[in-house]
């Protein structure tokens, strides 16, 4: 929510909303469960990631703050499969790693490229500055041995936890992308300003384009029927052209973000968008694949 | 570290003024290709030195200005995708500098979107280091 303080996590089995205080001055932003559900992080603009979670002895919901150093809103969020790294996109153009691991939460880190040595909550652990614009959208791989993030200067960055000084990045020609989601261990899926979505495979070093994952489904209301073109042609003194304004794309306002929705093990079976068009659409990996040609994720 | 960036910085400083020699020679032997692709090298962005900046916009300038309008596009074609980048932010640098060059620049900027496509232009809006 954007409200200011509250978060409302229902406690299983029993379903209580209960409150849980943020303590941040500006609006929550994106908020996001642990893969093991055990803790939920919301970036917010008050320019710090609260990581809240259960305290059993106190029935409360206690609020950790990250702050240092991210300089601006925080505008998304996700976890690392093992529960204790998170990564954050903000506003200050950075891409974020940090260290959420609690004692309290009984979290045993291990040391791992993105971990090198056992760091405590809060510990920055990596940070990228490869992109000019917001970091609209960040996603670990399947694996989570990757990160990617897309920002608003068009632009898709990728980095393997074994070699992160070398950012992997492609600049599009297309409007900027909001959110990211990963096809498998080596291709991505992202949606944004263009409202469709597009997958990009990882060759090598290299992030290429792979296809628009929106088949152009303009034939799907069966174009313009004779009978409305000669009423279009009457009343608009013979000007033949559709000149409706809707996009062939099935979203028709930009894509919000992406969401997994089914997996296979790594591979993406199925994910869903939401546009400012209003829309959830669902779409599926299997009939993408088999309606584009040469499409491999 | 200070001394270290001030060493950068004359040394960019001189590069755009050799950069400007250089490309004069080119345009005097009418190679402009060859002029535009070498005046869209390094350029020096974030430069705390704003005459350096307008040094450097000047010699882009005088490349563009070199240009017949049908050769724009196969020139445009032949930039690889951070010249794009680059010719872009000196267009609009010049839309605000030099609003009486504005006609002419759009004609480059047509080409240059054909190129780079929009993704091109918000670059230039999402920079803030300034060109």
């Amino acid at each position: 929510s954007s409200g200011i303080n509250a978060e409302w996590p229902l406690r299983p089995g029993e379903w209580k909303a209960s409150l849980v205080l943020l303590r941040i001055e500006r609006a929550a932003t994106y908020v996001r469960w642990s893969p093991n559900e055990d803790r939920f992080a919301v970036g917010s603009g008050a320019r710090l990631l609260s990581i809240c979670y259960y305290d059993e002895e106190h029935d409360w919901w206690v609020s950790k703050h990250i702050k240092k150093p991210i300089r601006s809103t925080i505008l998304c969020v996700d976890w690392h499969p093992n529960n204790y790294i998170v990564a954050i996109g903000s506003c200050d153009f950075k891409c974020r790693v940090f260290s959420s691991a609690l004692k309290e939460l009984d979290d045993k880190p291990e040391v791992s490229p993105w971990m090198a040595k056992l760091s405590k909550f809060s510990t920055l652990l990596a940070e990228f500055d490869t992109s000019d614009g917001w970091v609209h959208g960040v996603k670990f791989s399947p694996s989570g041995d990757k990160l990617a993030w897309v920002s608003h200067d068009s632009s898709i960055n990728v980095v393997d936890m074994n070699t992160q000084d070398k950012v992997s990045r492609i600049v599009m020609a297309s409007l900027p992308l909001n959110s990211v989601i990963w096809g498998s261990e080596s291709s991505v899926i992202c949606g944004g300003h263009d409202c469709y979505p597009v997958l990009y495979n990882l060759v090598g070093d290299n992030v290429v384009f792979g296809a628009k994952l929106d088949v152009n489904n303009k034939k799907a209301d069966g174009g313009i029927s004779a009978m409305a073109r000669f009423k279009m042609m009457d009343s608009r003194g013979g000007a033949e052209k559709d000149n409706s304004t809707k996009l062939d794309t099935t979203h028709q306002n930009a894509i919000k973000e992406l969401r997994v929705t089914k997996m296979a093990g790594a591979q993406l079976k199925q994910f869903s968008s939401v546009g400012k068009d209003g829309k959830l659409v669902i779409w599926d990996v299997d009939a993408l694949v088999a309606a584009i040609q040469g499409l491999k994720l | 570290k200070q001394w270290y960036q001030r060493r950068l910085a004359i040394t960019a400083g001189q590069e755009v003024t050799e950069r400007a020699a250089e490309v004069k020679k080119l345009l005097n032997l009418t190679k402009n290709k060859d002029a535009l692709k070498l005046a869209l090298q390094n350029p020096p962005i974030g430069h705390q030195d704003p005459s350096v900046k307008e040094q450097n916009y000047e010699t882009v300038l005088s490349v563009l200005k070199a240009f017949r309008t049908p050769e724009i596009d196969a020139a445009v074609g032949e930039l690889s995708d951070a010249d794009v980048d680059v010719l872009m932010k000196y267009l609009y640098k010049g839309f605000s500098n030099s609003p009486d060059k504005a006609a002419a620049l759009l004609l480059w900027h047509e080409k240059a979107v054909k190129k780079g496509g929009v993704g091109c232009v918000i670059r230039v809006m999402v920079d803030r280091k300034g060109i």
